[in-house]
């Protein structure tokens, strides 16, 4: 299922969540033209972040995408505090939390790689081009050679036409 | 994107500078058409586009289902 980002982000603003949107969805507020179903989140994962994430997702029934039903999971702060990442299904959509990201290393560095963008009346934190190349040559897959491809394509792009 | 930032978009991609990143995208096969696009759009536009793409890529998708 595909998220709806924009109900998701306002979820997690209003519990005030400290979380950097990553992965796809990052790429595509950038400016990508790559499809991404899902949404893709580097969280604080200090204690009192981690409960009020569980509490604010709790209405959303989280549970781990792909795994088989009868597996149990409970997704609460102990879940999380012993865990790091986690790829989800809830009733919003396909949503992966990662405590730490390849390449950059964990929340706060993150957030130091990250932007504030505007998505109309809601703010959040984007990785930054940069943190999504370091990112992505860190994955070192083959698809994201594209994606490396790209992101410096777009950062020359954008800088060129800021200097206009 | 102001009409003279549309402009200098459309003749990077045309004509990328040589040895430049944009040159470099182009050659790999990136369609940057697409990327000049989207950056004319606002972010909340950006994410509008992908979820609607993304909605017709899954129906899509779940058409190809067994025994259809």
């Amino acid at each position: 299922m595909i998220p709806a980002s924009e109900k998701f982000l306002t979820i997690l603003n209003r519990a005030e969540i400290e979380y950097v949107v990553i992965g796809g969805v990052a790429m595509v507020a950038h400016g990508s033209a790559k499809a991404t179903f899902d949404l893709d989140v580097c969280y604080n994962r200090s204690k009192q972040n981690i409960e009020k994430l569980c509490r604010a997702l709790a209405p959303l029934h989280p549970r781990l995408r792909g795994a088989p039903k009868n597996l149990p999971f409970r997704f609460d702060a102990k879940t999380v505090a012993a865990g790091l990442n986690f790829t989800l299904a809830t009733d919003l959509g396909d949503f992966d939390l990662l405590g730490e990201v390849a390449g950059l290393g964990f929340y706060d560095a993150v957030y130091n790689s990250s932007v504030l963008k505007r998505v109309e009346k809601i703010s959040c934190r984007v990785l930054s081009l940069d943190g999504l190349y370091r990112a992505k040559k860190a994955a070192g897959r083959d698809k994201d050679l594209e994606a490396l491809k790209e992101i410096k394509g777009l950062k020359e792009l954008t800088e060129r036409l800021s200097e206009e | 994107m102001t009409p003279k930032q549309r402009k200098l978009a459309y003749e990077l991609i045309t004509n990328p500078p040589p040895g430049s990143a944009i040159a470099a995208a182009k050659e790999y096969g990136i369609d940057l058409t697409l990327l000049v696009e989207n950056l004319d759009l606002t972010v909340a536009q950006r994410l509008r586009k992908l979820y609607s793409v993304a909605s017709f890529l899954e129906k899509l998708r779940q058409s190809n289902g067994p025994g259809r």
